[in-house]
């Protein structure tokens, strides 16, 4: 709590307004990813890919907890009880999962700018920050390696397994913009050193995942869309069914308390 | 080596080496379905190290094992004779049914002329094994020790609780509760009970007789 004594109002609602996006980013993917358990082509990516929704789940759990010493709201209730207007996550992970490489893919994409943007973060003057993000960084990094490894069997693979990962950066490309568009005020919050610039880890970004795809992988960039004109409270018509099936059982018993 | 009944359609299989501490033997832990070498390792990392400890894996493609109980190379002597090449190769060995995690311990290297004689040798030094197992140091697929790996593939275990099944009481009564009232098994391989009453007797819960002075 001292840590957050030394923010002013609004930077307090700033940051509140940021981790909740981080943490949206999070849950959204990480039930995407969910959906696969079961379904992935070999049982032990079926195992990979659950480690890695439920890391990402951790994260979400660790940006709400420093949520929760600033307003004192509770992530449970955040999770599952927020509509669709609530949830402020990009659109790049709402999308539906697609095949294996548009997981992979999205996977991939993802993780560079989250492994980056902690590893960033690791540098903030907000202390709790700080701390999560040399947690979180940790297992970040191993999912990059994990999904940069499956991006380049599948881009360098057979036809089919090229096609399918070229098609799915042809649709993810442009929704990568998202990510690095900063949340109303974020800006006094980078001048505070407690959140990274986007502009750096756009650039720092940028030059991993662009020649890993086209140098590595032989895959063409799409050509640039324009930013993302619309923010963080605008979804594609995927978000409501996909919170309708992940708040089903909080909300049809909303008073358990052990689950 | 011979082949399976019911061949394996997926992908190549790798037996899993993992290492729980710095100067603690490798273990064998389970096997892995990959594709390549750093696939194996990766895919070893994620089912077999998210909870427990390790500080190292290694992967060895299944094909590159030769492992014989004293009754396989008695039905079959022939195969102390396998060809391979020729080097350094590593040896396992499982002593004992009890332990249901790991099943083989690397106990340390030989050199043998190639993989029968390895086993050869591995059977001479340590006949009372229930398996021994050999394979070439060069079919060895190791994780990196640089401080990054480390960090990313090993360190966040070491901050996760590992919860058994009985830590999520859900259905019913939580398995704490029963054992505070005594109706739990207060050790492993206790004799059951219905209710009070126990089902049968077992040697081990006769009670001692004195040692008389």
């Amino acid at each position: 709590m001292t840590a957050a004594m030394t923010l002013t109002p609004n930077q307090t609602e700033t940051l509140v307004r940021k981790l909740t996006a981080l943490a949206d980013d999070e849950i959204i993917l990480a039930h995407r990813d969910g959906e696969w358990t079961g379904h992935a082509p070999i049982l032990e990516e079926d195992i990979a890919l659950a480690n890695i929704a439920q890391d990402e789940l951790g994260h979400a759990g660790m940006y709400l907890e420093l949520r929760r010493e600033l307003d004192g709201s509770d992530p449970d209730r955040l999770a599952f009880f927020r509509d669709v207007d609530g949830f402020t996550n990009v659109r790049l992970v709402e999308l539906p999962k697609g095949d294996w490489a548009f997981t992979m893919l999205r996977q991939y994409l993802f993780d560079a700018y989250e492994a980056l943007w902690l590893d960033a973060a690791r540098a903030s003057t907000y202390a709790p920050l700080t701390e999560v993000a040399a947690k979180a960084v940790r297992e970040e990094k191993f999912h990059l390696q994990h999904t940069a490894l499956w991006v380049e069997r599948l881009a360098l693979g057979t036809d089919e397994s090229h096609r399918r990962t070229q098609n799915a950066l042809n649709e993810l490309w442009p929704y990568t913009a998202q990510l690095f568009q900063p949340v109303q005020d974020e800006e006094g919050l980078v001048e505070a050193g407690i959140l990274p610039d986007l502009a750096g880890v756009r650039g720092r970004w940028e030059a991993l995942v662009v020649p890993h795809l086209t140098q590595k992988c032989g895959l063409m960039l799409p050509a640039a869309s324009a930013a993302a004109a619309a923010g963080r409270d605008t979804h594609t018509e995927h978000l409501a069914p996909l919170l309708a099936e992940m708040q089903s059982v909080a909300r049809a018993v909303p008073n358990a308390e052990v689950w | 080596m011979t082949a399976p009944a019911h061949p394996d359609t997926q992908w190549p299989r790798w037996e899993v080496f993992k290492q729980d501490a710095p100067n603690r033997p490798y273990q064998a832990v389970g096997s892995v379905h990959a594709g390549d070498p750093d696939h194996a390792l990766l895919t070893a990392r994620n089912v077999f190290v998210r909870r427990p400890a390790a500080v190292s894996l290694w992967t060895v493609r299944e094909a590159d094992i030769l492992t014989a109980t004293p009754e396989e190379v008695e039905a079959n002597p022939a195969v102390l004779d396998t060809p391979g090449e020729a080097g350094t190769y590593h040896l396992g060995l499982k002593r004992t049914h009890k332990r249901s995690m790991t099943f083989v311990d690397l106990v340390g290297t030989l050199e043998a002329s190639g993989p029968g004689d390895a086993l050869r040798q591995a059977r001479e030094q340590h006949p009372d094994a229930l398996t021994w197992l050999v394979f070439p140091e060069s079919a060895v697929v190791r994780t990196d020790d640089d401080p990054g790996t480390v960090e990313s593939w090993f360190a966040p275990a070491k901050d996760k609780t590992y919860k058994q099944q009985q830590y999520y009481g859900v259905i019913g009564r939580h398995v704490g509760e029963l054992k505070r009232e005594g109706r739990m098994p207060q050790r492993v391989n206790e004799e059951p009970h219905v209710g009070d009453h126990k089902v049968y007797d077992h040697p081990h819960d006769a009670v001692a007789k004195k040692v008389q002075p």
